[in-house]
Formats: structure tokens, C-alpha cells, sequence
């Protein structure tokens, strides 16, 4: 059908493209193509695939995420620099009762872009709205350590004594016992009261204070809130335009900019929004996104001069040699790992040994190099992110060890030595979702097992919706490739992958030690102390392997050397209003300022 | 041929919900969500998702909508984009498809006959030869060659034009104009060659001739109008395929046009969006193919309806 004929097209040039204008990196400048500043103070930036919405809370990408900020600000934001929280819309906040409850204090001039003031009522309607099952967030999650958020988006209940009217209490939660739709376990003279958005532990004290009341102890909350799913949404529009509210004209925004032009696939454009409680740090007076998805497409236009920077990672790996001599080309760490997953549930790959035996198999060093930006990893938090944390060390490439973990596992041969030919090769295969990336690296480690074991393994690509599906069922056989993002600058957004049970994690392994770990770390004050906890639990999924380790990856793009107070952070998300257009060429090359003390 | 006409335009309607019908099938067999993610999602949310889309209704309810959105010719609203409607998704993204497919279109034509006609006259020539391996190359190299290669050229070597995006009516179209021209060009202008070749050998041609018309006079009233035939066939299908789905040269030059929405509506499974542009397509193509047959009617003679 049609259809498919218009799919393979667009697959093959995905891919053929960038093979065939891959040889236009000149030597001569020290720069990558044209570099006249834009008149004025613009920024054109290439920001990723088309968003789903400006909606805060009802996207989860990053690419939305970096559009959205240009608009929405939050309680707190994020350094530029390190992506620490930053204070923002809070001028200050406490934590109490043991990192369970936080005050936040908000500044006096804040503002909507229709001059409204934003109060505290704000942020309760905000969150509130977010977490309405009928919203459908699929980011809800971000917020479930909040006081009965996740029971109120779940569509849990309260028990109740009939006769007294007094809840039933419970040592799980704050203070009510909660029951999950669906378990009905109360007597005949209890009743069920479903929880209401009034139950969330967040209230408005006074216009200014903000009270967070959690279900647990959340040491990074302020990291947590930089999150677009927090920021705070305008309730007069939405509540005269629907789901239509984010249209130009319809839009009230907080953020920096306000919206001025959405053309689908073509532009979206910010101006400057005199409301803004920051606005005198704002220099730029109009932002302008492009929603591009072709990576050569990109880089054409970054060459030509039409675009002032673009996104990260858009730099196809072949073209990173000639580009790392440019000075405008970034390349920092970043809080996102790349590795893979074992069926855990399927033998042999229920067998720890057999999980060892594989990950020592494979020569991550050598890997790390393959890719040119990515820094090898054996542990399963990213390396160098989060400093002072005790990060354990993984098992090393050791292919001696691997053999023998295998002869361990019954794959020997009578002499003792492994012997390929026992191995159950039809029940393991390395699926990975379909892209260049995911196959060049498959392609590698495949070519590691060979070598090193004598295992060919075949490897499988899936097209990603259907990948999603078949890993989150656990229907892979053998390992999975798989990519984490840090949602906040904390090693527990990678460790809390796990503390999941079920086909959620995509491996099958849980274990309640690890869960009860996590835990009481996070009930630690002592924030180094609580690292050390953190590391003990990383070592406990290192020990049992349900993942192969392979690369911290590395945030890279290019930006024109006019372009300041734009930095490589390790979250690759960028505070706009910090960012200028420095048309005294005396200044592009050296360090910029600091950009929060400025 | 006001009754063939008619004919035509109401098989057009079932066949349009037996597509749409094949497609909504289709898209249940992939596997699968618009909401599938890398970040877990709880079941709670899962459910509420599919409560707000209607999801959690029996098949025919569901079914009973598509159909139903289909006959109103409003497709609701995409499940990708929130809140934007598949109308209004439909009529910005069409005008840039249009305009560029249609540029193509003329371009082609223009080319296509002129080159197509003057190597039948001369054939065996140079002029034919060189025009005819011309086109040989133009049907070899595919758009997604010739774009970035001509991006090379004109944008990053010469500086002479923008390498990408859509600026409404201006030089930026250039470009992809050419790229997506190019196949076609070389298509009709063979196809015009074939067609003249055995036009001009038959015996009304040897008629007019003989009448002691002059060679325009031939060329003109008599041959080109049995010479285009081929042409014209062949005009239906590929004028639907080029003012709606231009994919490869939308993404290399970053056009909002329908190609980009195509793609991604089918990797997003945005149900509704699949459905209205597949409807929309194929109600296109019928039209096209209708066109053409009526176009028959004037300039062959021997068609009668």
C-alpha cells in the first residue's frame, strides 16, 4: 500500500542523507560556517521534533520541555552551568520535618503576561489540574512522592468509620489509610471516600507561601520542581479555551517570552514579556524555534548561518572528528546513560552468571571510543554528574572471568573450558529500537561477544512504539537496549528505575532489600551520608546485573561563538533567559560570565 | 459523460470508507500506543488516557466514530498534538504540500513535453540522446541524492540560496521545486518521446500530411494531442501523489507540509490523524483519476463515454 511505500522512502532518506552531504566540514575557519550575528538581540534555535503541546504538564519530552521554558517559569530553575536548582519564582524555601514538608516563599512582582499577579492559589490550582485523571498527564508521575497525588490521580480512596466518621489511619501514609482502585477491603462499617484534588499536600498559607507536604522524604524536591510538569499554568485561559488555551492570542504565560507565532512543523516564536518578575536580565527580544527533525537538515542551515544553534546530539557521529577542532562545537557530560537490559525472567538469562559473564564480555573502554563523545561506564548512575558521590565501580572487561562465570553456569565442556556449542544461542538475541545509533552501538558489542566468547548473537531492531511494548512485557529474549535521562540532578532519578516492581523496568528484576536501601537514604539529612547510602544500593544492582553498562553519553551540539549564557549542562535543558547575542567579536571567544551573579 | 461523471463520483464515497475502514483495521493490528514511553507510566494513568480518548470502549463504539467522523468529513481531534484538530492540521499543512507538488507539476510538464517532443522529432539524434540519457539520470538518482547535493552546491558552496524551510512564496522553494521535479521530468519527457514516436508513424498523422498542413500545423492540432496520452494517464496518479505527499523532499528542506505529518502520525499511531490524511488522500487520487478520464473525452477523439 501506499503507505508503506512512503515509509521506506522517508526511512532510507532519514538514513541516506546524512551519508550524502556528510563531507561538507571545511577546514580554513575556526569556526563551523558563517558566523554574522542576527540584527538585534534573536536567537534562532533549532529545538527537535514538533512539540505535542506547550501545555506544561501534558508533555513529557525534552524537546517540548526547552520550548515550554521559554514561557513557563517555576518555582525554582536551573544554574545554566551545573542544572542545580536555582531559586526562581521562590525566592527561598525551607524543608521541614525531615525533607517531608517544604515552605516556599514567593517573590512579590510575579506576574502573568496579562499583568494578573500569580499567587500561591496559582501553583495549588496548577498541581492540582496536573494530576485531574482526566487530564491524562503521562508525566503525572513526577509528582506522585507529593501527599496523596498519586492516590488522587490513580482515583484511590480513604477508609472511613461509619459510625464515628473518623478516617482509619495508616503507617504507610501521612496519616489515612489509602485503598487502590480496585482492592475493596473494607468491612461492613467502613465506608470508601475517593480522594479528592483537595487532598494533595499542597495549600496556599497566603499569596506568597506555598506549603509541599510529601509522602516521603524528598531531599531534592528544588531539583525536582525545575521540572516542566510543576510550572504553573495560566487558570483564566484554560478555563475559557479548553485544550486551545496554548494558541497564540489564547496563551498567558510567566516565562521570559511570550507567545507571538505557532506554525506546526514551521516556527514557533517568542517575544519578550515586559511582565516577567526577571525581565531586566532578559536581554534577547524575540526567540524563535524550529521544529526540525533531520539531522543533516540542521546542520545545513547552522552552516549557511540561518540558524544561531541547535539542539543536542545533532551532530552525526561521523562529522564529530572534524568538528571537535571548531569553536563552536560543545561537548560535555551529561545525565544520561545508555545501556542495556536483561530478561531476567528467561533462561539463561535468569542466571546471574550467565548476566555477569555477558556484561564482562564486552569492552566498554573500547566502546567509548567507538562513539567518540560517550564516556565508558560500569556503574549504573552516569559518571562525573553528581559530585561527591561515592559512584561503585561495576565488574571490568575480564573475558577470562566471562568464560568461566559460563563453564559455572554449565556451559563447560569436559575439560572445564567453555564450549560455545552448549550456550542456548536460539533463546538470546539483542533487540534495540530502530535507529543508527542503536544499531552501530548493537552492532559493536555484537561484534564483542563474538570475539570474546564465541557467542553470534543476532541482533534485532524493532520500530520503537511496538520496542516499548514488547519491553515493557518483557516479550524480548536475551537483552534490550535501552537510554535513561536524569528527570532531576539527583543519582536517585536513575536508581528509582528499579524500585518498581513488574514489567515497568523493563528487566524483571525487584528486590525489596534495594527498595528498603533507597528508602532510608532518603530519609537521611546528611546529604553526603545519603549518598553513601544511595552508592550501597547502585552496588546491590550491580551485583545481581539485571543491566550491561555501557556509556555516561555526552551532551553535544554546536552554537555560533556570538551566542552567551548558553552552556553544555549535564541536563542538555537551557534557562532562556540567560542567554544573549554578544555582537562585540572582541568577546566571543573567551569564557563567558558567570551567568547567574551577572 | 454528465452520467459517467456522476457514476465515478458515487463509487467514490464507499470506497472511501472501505479505506478508511482497511486503515482503521490496519492501525489496530500495529502494536503499540500514541502514549507508549521510555518513563514507565503507571496503569492508573494508562487508564486515564485511554478514558479521555474513548479507548476503553468496545471495538464498534469506536469504529461507529471513525465511520461517523469520516461522513461529517470532520476527523476529530489528534491524539499526538493535543488538541489540534485533523481539520485544521489538514488545511495549513495542504497549501505548502500544494504549492510545491504543483510547481513540480508545471516544471515537469514544461520539460517533460518540450524535451520529450523535440528528441521523438530528432530521433537518433544528438539532441535525443543527450536528452533521453538526461532523463535516464533523472529517474536514477533519487530525491533524497539529488536534494543534499544540491544543497551543496547552492547553499553551501555558492551561498546563492537558503539550504532549508519554508518562507511562503519565495527563492527558498527553488530548490525543492527541482528536487521533486526532477523524477517526473524525466518520466514524461520519456513518456512523451514514446508517445510522439508512435504518433507521428500512424496513419492520421500521414493524413494531415498529406492535406498539406505545415509540420507545425501537424505537430500541433494532430500529433501532441495523441502524442500526450501517455502523459496524461500518467499525470492522475502522480499530481495526487505530488501535491500530498512529498515526504522526503519536505524533511530534507524542512517544509510543513502533509509528508512530515504522514510519517509521524504513523509512528505516533495518532489514529485520528492517519484517518484523515488517508481519507483525504484517497478521495484526492479518485478525484485525480476521474479528472483525467474526463480530460480523455476532450483531447482523444476516439473516447466516447
Amino acid at each position: 500500500m501506499r503507505m508503506g511505500f512512503v515509509i521506506a522512502r522517508g526511512v532510507i532518506a532519514a538514513v541516506t542523507v546524512s551519508v550524502a552531504a556528510g563531507c561538507t566540514v571545511s577546514s580554513a575557519s575556526p569556526y563551523f560556517g558563517a558566523v554574522d550575528p542576527p540584527e538585534g538581540q534573536q536567537l534562532r534555535y533549532i529545538s527537535g521534533a514538533e512539540p505535542e503541546s506547550l501545555d506544561p504538564p501534558q508533555s513529557s519530552g525534552q524537546p517540548e520541555a526547552r520550548i515550554q521554558f521559554a514561557f513557563f517559569d517555576g518555582l525554582t530553575d536551573f544554574h545554566p552551568r551545573t542544572s542545580q536548582p536555582i531559586p526562581s519564582m521562590a525566592e527561598r524555601w525551607e524543608a521541614l520535618r525531615n525533607n517531608t514538608e517544604y515552605v516556599f516563599h514567593l517573590r512579590e512582582n510575579l506576574r502573568w503576561s496579562n499583568g494578573r499577579p500569580i499567587t500561591a492559589n496559582d501553583f495549588v490550582y496548577s498541581l492540582r489540574r496536573a494530576l485531574t485523571p482526566e487530564l491524562g498527564s503521562r508525566s503525572a508521575y513526577m509528582a506522585y512522592d507529593i501527599e496523596y497525588a498519586q492516590a488522587f490521580n490513580e482515583g484511590g480512596a480513604f477508609v472511613r468509620n461509619k459510625a464515628t466518621g473518623a478516617f482509619l489511619a495508616d503507617s504507610e501514609s501521612p496519616d489515612h489509610r489509602l485503598v487502590r482502585p480496585g482492592q475493596s477491603t473494607v468491612t461492613s462499617n467502613q465506608e470508601l471516600v475517593p480522594v479528592k484534588a483537595e487532598d494533595i499536600g499542597v495549600e496556599a498559607v497566603d499569596d506568597r507561601t506555598l506549603r509541599i507536604r510529601l509522602m516521603r522524604p524528598i531531599p531534592f524536591l528544588a531539583g525536582l520542581l525545575t521540572h516542566q510538569f510543576f510550572r504553573p499554568v495560566p487558570r483564566d485561559a484554560i478555563e475559557r479555551y479548553g485544550d486551545a488555551w496554548t494558541r497564540p492570542g489564547n496563551i498567558v504565560t510567566s516565562g521570559p517570552f511570550t507567545l507571538q507565532t505557532w506554525r506546526p512543523y514551521d516556527r514557533i516564536v517568542g517575544v519578550r514579556n515586559p511582565y516577567f518578575w526577571d525581565a531586566d536580565r532578559v536581554k534577547l527580544d524575540r526567540i524563535t524555534f524550529y521544529p526540525i527533525e533531520e539531522q543533516t537538515t540542521m546542520m545545513n542551515l547552522y552552516k549557511a548561518g540561518e540558524v544561531d544553534a541547535v539542539l543536542n546530539h545533532t551532530p552525526p557521529a561521523a562529522w564529530v572528528d572534524s568538528l571537535r577542532g571548531k569553536k563552536d562545537y560543545v561537548d560535555m557530560p551529561e545525565a544520561a546513560i545508555e545501556f542495556y537490559t536483561f530478561n531476567t525472567k528467561k533462561p539463561p538469562m535468569n542466571d546471574v552468571r550467565v548476566r555477569k559473564a555477558f556484561n564482562a564480555a564486552v569492552d566498554k573502554a573500547a566502546l567509548a571510543h567507538f562513539k567518540r563523545t560517550a564516556k565508558p561506564l560500569t556503574a549504573f548512575t552516569p559518571e562525573g554528574i553528581f559530585p561527591g558521590y561515592p559512584q561503585p565501580k561495576g565488574d571490568p572487561f575480564d573475558p577470562a572471568r566471562a568464560k568461566k562465570l559460563l563453564v559455572e553456569a554449565g556451559y563447560g565442556n569436559s575439560r572445564g573450558e567453555f564450549d560455545p556449542s552448549k550456550f542456548p544461542l536460539v533463546n538470546v538475541e539483542l533487540s534495540y529500537n530502530t535507529g543508527e545509533n542503536n544499531k552501530a552501538i548493537a552492532e559493536f558489542v555484537q561484534a564483542q561477544w563474538r570475539q570474546n566468547l564465541g557467542l553470534v548473537i543476532s541482533i534485532k531492531n524493532i520500530e520503537w512504539r511496538t520496542y516499548m511494548d514488547v519491553k515493557s512485557k518483557l516479550e524480548y529474549k536475551g537483552m534490550g537496549r535501552m537510554g535513561w535521562i536524569g528527570d532531576y540532578m539527583d543519582p536517585f532519578s536513575f536508581l528509582a528505575l528499579y524500585s518498581t516492581p513488574g514489567g515497568d523496568n523493563g528487566t524483571g528484576w525487584f528486590d525489596r532489600k534495594y527498595v528498603a536501601l533507597l528508602d532510608a537514604a532518603n530519609r537521611e539529612a546528611d546529604p553526603q551520608k545519603r549518598y553513601e547510602m544511595l552508592a550501597a544500593a547502585e552496588k546491590v544492582i550491580l551485583d545481581n546485573q539485571p543491566i550491561i553498562p555501557l556509556m555516561t553519553m555526552a551532551t553535544n551540539f554546536v552554537k555560533k561563538p556570538y551566542v552567551k549564557g548558553m552552556f553544555g549542562n549535564p541536563q542538555d535543558l537551557y534557562s532562556w533567559k540567560f542567554v544573549y547575542i554578544e555582537h562585540d567579536r572582541s568577546k566571543w571567544d573567551v569564557e563567558d560570565p558567570d551567568p547567574v551573579t551577572r | 459523460m454528465f452520467r459517467f461523471v456522476l457514476r465515478r463520483l458515487i463509487i467514490t464515497v464507499p470506497m472511501v470508507f472501505v479505506v478508511v475502514s482497511l486503515t482503521w483495521g490496519l492501525i489496530r493490528l500495529a502494536p503499540g500506543t500514541f502514549y507508549s514511553q521510555e518513563r514507565p507510566i503507571p496503569a492508573a494513568v494508562i487508564q486515564n488516557i485511554r478514558a479521555k480518548y474513548g479507548l476503553d470502549q468496545p471495538w464498534y463504539v469506536q469504529y461507529g466514530k471513525v465511520i461517523a467522523n469520516t461522513a461529517r468529513g470532520d476527523f476529530g481531534i489528534s491524539l499526538r498534538y493535543l488538541g489540534q484538530p485533523v481539520n485544521e492540521i489538514l488545511w495549513t499543512a495542504l497549501p505548502v504540500s500544494a504549492t510545491l507538488g504543483l510547481l513540480a507539476y508545471l516544471l515537469a510538464l514544461a520539460v517533460g513535453v518540450v524535451s520529450g517532443t523535440i528528441a521523438a522529432l530528432r530521433q537518433n539524434s544528438g539532441v535525443d540522446y543527450s536528452s533521453m540519457a538526461a532523463a535516464m539520470v533523472g529517474i536514477s538518482v533519487p530525491n533524497f541524492v539529488l536534494g543534499p547535493l544540491l544543497v551543496l552546491l547552492f547553499s553551501l558552496t555558492l551561498f546563492w540560496l537558503p539550504p532549508a524551510r519554508w518562507e511562503g512564496f519565495s527563492v527558498n522553494l527553488i530548490m525543492p521545486v527541482l528536487t521533486l521535479a526532477a523524477v517526473y521530468m524525466a518520466y514524461i519527457a520519456r513518456l512523451t518521446r514514446a508517445g510522439m514516436l508512435e504518433v507521428l508513424r500512424s496513419n492520421y498523422v500521414r493524413t494531415a500530411r498529406a492535406k498539406g498542413l505545415t509540420d507545425r500545423q501537424v505537430l500541433v492540432r494532430h500529433a501532441l494531442r495523441g502524442g500526450l496520452l501517455p502523459v496524461l494517464s500518467f499525470s492522475g496518479p502522480a499530481l495526487a501523489y505530488l501535491v500530498t505527499g512529498t515526504v522526503v523532499v519536505e524533511r530534507i528542506f524542512a517544509l510543513p507540509g502533509l509528508g512530515n505529518y504522514f510519517i509521524n502520525a504513523n509512528l505516533n499511531r495518532d489514529e485520528p490523524l492517519i484517518i484523515g490524511i488517508v481519507a483525504f488522500l484517497s478521495i484526492l487520487i479518485l478525484v485525480f483519476n476521474l479528472l483525467v478520464d474526463v480530460a480523455y473525452g476532450f483531447i482523444d477523439p476516439r473516447v466516447r463515454y
